[in-house]
């Protein structure tokens, strides 16, 4: 096909912004789907995402719409993970356009996220059409966030599109805008193949699927690729695109978006960000630079009974085929047995695979706090990582120790400043800068919109931090963040006695000075969630052995069944099995019968 | 059809005679489950505003005893509730012949009968005693009026006090008073002046109960909502400790957690259970024990009647074998609430195994934290170990 009759846009879009409502209202208008076979948002396969509203994996739809000056463009709508934990993606998705709609919420205004999404389109010189959605929404102020739109984003505001993805209204324009603005791509079909995976997946029959975008050459079933980034060499089993299920095609060529079957065993192995090309006469020079995304975070796995610890070896296998970014290892702790600590991309990424583990392989999981990994260097000059906080050594044997910080975003009516501001200080935040989005002011006494930055410690993100700033603004203020480095830092860790005997599973890494507090909480929290004992149970927080904090609980008195009503042993018996049966779920440590509760109180205890 | 109907019943009575047929004499138990109120605490089976049912109720009870016919000699038998003083006295003398019409009553029987003291009056009183009761049980629960109307007691401590006056006036000299501690918001105080009031109404026995909230009584819920304090635990205890110290001074001798007794004024039926001998329980929720087979009729009022009233077979709510290992293991819960304890040799012997030996971990760990003691051959609760009974009880359930 022609390029200049092909246009590959994608959509930027908050949560709920009506990304997906869009998406089902462009293949209705085009034909792609009648109306009666949309199952509400096609684009979102899994159950997960579409319950979450959120996208996880992206795919592409060739929709043919014929336009107004009566030729029939090939649109390629590419689907984008809208959550920050996945930015790495979303660049990789936006590469593969040379164009977005940008969909703001009319009842909202713009997110975070949303904006730093646009930086990165407005980085890869993507032509950005901007659209209001939801204004058939009653509390939509579609003249404050046009003149947000203005100000923040520089468009003027006859530029805006005004629509409702739900009702239709403006989206044939925006068809006609998209083939009108958007340009269409410039490779060259003569030129060695040149594509870029923009998203892969795993499929058991075809091995992997990737998803890529042609930009020079063109690829056809049974040719030897090449991986320029991994260096993997494959062979293509079937080559096709969506409509908006899979359709086998003999060719893609410079230009199409599309999807080609691998038959590799791993998305490890064809990752998201790498250049495809042929084996034989390839191309020398990568589309991108390829670096794919490391685990930021960090959490403990187990299986709530010790017996399910190989089905849960098996099922993280299993997901990590579908998850490049998801990394784990063995861990043994003394208190939760055999697990596996795993490395994620955020808060979400961890959320999304702790779900699906228990969704789809019918799973019970314990998950430790999450945490980040530290550099250390020892005094005696070796340097390790740590990810768990058992293995931080004692303050004399660290010699330098660092950890990630992030430049972290916030967009808020400016009533919630101080709030905020209270809140970064108290997670460690270094404030850097203050932006007004235009002078219109929000609904009621809200204030003005105002975007701070500020940098921070990567680990003061991981408590209680996005919870708090949703409380503390009442819902209005979103988030962005990025990871900028490490920085030299002085932590401690925190550890947990419970009679006597160090509980790995509490242990912590924080501030010195925010030790004794922290401490203190701990050992309240758990004296509360561990029942009383047959003896006096002691309960310490200490630092290298110093105690900082203790509790003590006392001995139980009385454990007693009263009346043996009419010789109904039976109750009774049933009672004391009962009893038996709570001791078999606790967890013995030193003696004291912990419940697997009481981890889950002190590990989501707040911080602060 | 009819004719298969009948042979069907004739087998299902036939085998549920087996079932209790023992060779030594049983305890009877009959369970009158009405009251004129339900009390805020009770999750027994017993019900308020059916007393229009006692009628077909005791044409059910006569129904069901008569299944036993040609069964056992009988040692004890106890009315418990619900409220049996309920009853009528032609009542209880109906039930009284029926069981005399089926079983063999031993003359020196403990005929026992619950009552509680805002139902009864000397009359009432001398006329059950000539019907062949010799002992009576009042759920006076507490001396103090506040608690009675916490716990919706339908009488007052001057009524429980009058009912100890016709009960002796009636010729009964064998009392036992109920009394309940460990109440939201009763001090330390408040239940010494009790302990000392009730010593002093000179019943032979006394039961002390610790208040166990039931879900979904009123109570239970009052505390959830917070409207009356939850009871203390440790306090509870502290009480427990004060009945054990000031009754073992007044002559009260203590022989099980909950229960205490002049010399010789043990009561009979209960020690039935905790020795693990076999019993039989008539009427709606009643459970009955032969020594490894324990099953109990149907909660239900509505399903209860019109079964034995109409002669169907039976419908059980537990029904259960129980293997010899669960048979020992039980032997000892129900054995260690006597303060005379386990003899460890009498136990091998009915056992046939080593009992020190195949419970050693659990005997040792609970000898250690100070719960149980082993001396001369018997295996006992100690002082701490009473209160906290149930830690002692399910290390001895087999897995």
């Amino acid at each position: 096909m022609d390029q200049s009759l092909i246009r590959n846009f994608c959509i930027i879009a908050h949560i709920d912004h009506g990304k997906s409502t869009l998406a089902d209202r462009l293949m209705e208008l085009t034909g792609a789907v009648r109306s009666d076979e949309i199952s509400e948002q096609m684009l979102d396969s899994m159950d997960l995402e579409r319950e979450r509203g959120i996208t996880i994996k992206a795919k592409a739809i060739r929709l043919n719409y014929k336009a107004k000056d009566g030729k029939i463009y090939r649109l390629n709508l590419i689907d984008t993970p809208g959550h920050v934990d996945f930015s790495y993606e979303v660049s990789r998705t936006l590469a593969a356009c040379e164009g977005a709609v940008l969909v703001i919420d009319a009842t909202q205004g713009i997110q975070a996220q949303t904006l730093s999404n646009v930086y990165i389109a407005m980085d890869h010189n993507l032509e950005i059409i901007p659209a209001m959605n939801k204004i058939d929404l009653q509390g939509s102020e579609p003249e404050r966030v046009l003149q947000e739109i203005s100000a923040v984003l520089g468009f003027k505001k006859e530029e805006v599109l005004l629509m409702s993805a739900k009702t239709g209204v403006g989206v044939p324009e925006l068809l006609e805008q998209i083939v009108q603005r958007i340009p269409p791509p410039q490779g060259d079909n003569a030129l060695p193949l040149r594509a870029l995976i923009f998203d892969s997946h795993y499929d058991v029959y075809k091995g992997v699927i990737a998803h890529i975008r042609v930009v020079d050459g063109s690829i056809t079933k049974g040719t030897r690729l090449h991986l320029m980034g991994s260096g993997t060499d494959m062979e293509i089993l079937e080559t096709g695109y969506f409509v908006p299920k899979p359709y086998p095609a003999s060719e893609l060529s410079a230009g199409d978006v599309g999807y080609i079957a691998t038959g590799l065993k791993s998305v490890g192995e064809c990752r998201v960000g790498d250049t495809i090309t042929t084996v034989a006469n390839g191309a020398t020079e990568l589309l991108l630079g390829y670096d794919p995304p490391k685990p930021m975070i960090f959490a403990g796995i187990y299986p709530t009974q010790p017996e399910d610890y190989l089905e849960l070896r098996e099922a993280i296998e299993k997901l990590s085929l579908n998850d490049a970014s998801l990394t784990f290892e063995p861990e043994f702790s003394p208190i939760l047995g055999n697990g596996f600590r795993c490395g994620l991309l955020g808060l979400l990424h961890l959320d999304i695979v702790c779900e699906r583990l228990e969704r789809e392989f019918s799973l019970s999981l314990v998950v430790t706090v999450p945490g980040v990994k530290y550099l250390v260097t020892k005094t005696n000059g070796q340097k390790i990582t740590v990810i768990n906080p058992a293995e931080l050594p004692e303050p004399s044997g660290i010699a330098i120790m660092e950890e990630p910080w992030v430049k972290i975003s916030i967009i808020t009516p400016s009533l919630f400043i101080g709030a905020l501001m209270d809140l970064t200080r108290e997670s460690e935040g270094i404030y850097k800068h203050t932006e007004y989005m235009g002078q219109f002011t929000t609904g009621g006494e809200l204030g003005q919109r105002v975007r701070l930055e500020y940098e921070m410690p990567l680990r003061s993100m991981l408590a209680t931090f996005y919870d708090q700033l949703k409380s503390r603004s009442r819902g209005y203020a979103s988030l962005d963040h990025e990871f900028i480095g490490y920085r030299e830092t002085k932590l401690i860790k925190l550890e947990i006695l419970v009679n006597g005997v160090t509980v790995d599973a509490f242990s912590r890494i924080v501030p010195p000075d925010k030790a004794h507090d922290i401490g203190k909480a701990m050992v309240v929290r758990l004296k509360k969630s561990i029942p009383r004992q047959l003896f006096q149970v002691p309960l310490q927080a200490a630092i290298g052995g110093h105690v900082v904090a203790r509790e003590d609980i006392s001995a139980k008195r009385k454990d007693v069944l009263a009346k043996c009503y009419g010789g109904d042993i039976t109750r009774k018996r049933k009672l004391l099995e009962q009893q038996k049966e709570g001791k078999k779920k606790m967890k013995s440590i030193g003696k004291v019968e912990i419940p697997k509760e009481a981890f889950l109180d002190v590990l989501k205890l707040n911080q602060e | 059809m009819l004719l298969v109907r009948h042979i069907l019943e004739k087998y299902l009575r036939i085998c549920y005679n087996c079932i209790v047929l023992s060779t030594s004499a049983i305890a009877l138990y009959v369970h009158i489950p009405f009251c004129r109120r339900k009390c805020n605490y009770c999750s027994f089976i017993s019900y308020e505003n059916k007393e229009s049912s006692i009628p077909d109720y005791i044409l059910a009870l006569q129904k069901e005893l008569l299944y036993y016919t040609g069964s056992n000699t009988i040692s004890s038998i106890y009315f418990g509730g619900g409220t049996p003083s309920l009853l009528s006295v032609k009542q209880l003398n109906d039930i009284l012949q029926t069981i005399h019409t089926v079983f063999r009553v031993d003359d020196k029987s403990e005929i026992s009968l619950e009552a509680n003291p805002g139902t009864i009056d000397t009359n009432y009183l001398s006329a059950i005693r000539k019907a062949g009761f010799n002992r009576l049980s009042l759920g006076i629960q507490s001396l103090q009026d506040k608690e009675l109307a916490i716990l919706g007691r339908i009488h007052t401590t001057d009524e429980a006090r009058a009912a100890i006056g016709f009960a002796r006036n009636a010729g009964f000299d064998n009392l036992n008073l109920d009394l309940i501690y460990g109440l939201p918001g009763q001090t330390l105080a408040e239940w010494h002046d009790t302990l000392l009031a009730t010593i002093t109404l000179g019943a032979e026995h006394l039961s002390l109960y610790g208040l166990s909230l039931e879900q979904n009584t009123p109570l239970w819920q009052a505390i959830e909502e917070k409207s009356i304090p939850a009871p203390d635990p440790d306090l509870c205890a502290d009480q427990y400790e004060m009945a054990e110290d000031i009754l073992s001074s007044y002559d009260y001798q203590q022989y099980e957690i909950s229960n205490w007794a002049k010399a010789g004024r043990e009561c009979r039926h209960n020690l039935v259970y905790w020795q693990y001998r076999s019993y039989l329980g008539i009427g709606v929720g009643a459970h009955s024990f032969t020594g490894n087979r324990r099953f109990s009729n149907t909660p239900e009022l509505d399903t209860y009647i019109p079964i034995f009233t109409n002669d169907l077979a039976p419908v059980y709510d537990v029904n259960e074998k129980i293997n010899p290992q669960l048979q020992i293991a039980e032997r000892i819960i129900l054995g260690l609430r006597l303060n005379r304890g386990i003899i460890i040799a009498e136990l091998n012997h009915q056992s046939g195994i080593n009992i020190m030996e195949y419970y050693n971990k659990q005997i040792k760990e609970l000898t250690t934290a100070g719960l149980l003691e082993y001396k001369n051959g018997i295996l006992r609760l100690t002082r701490r170990g009473r209160p906290l009974s149930n830690e002692v009880f399910w290390r001895f359930l087999p897995d």
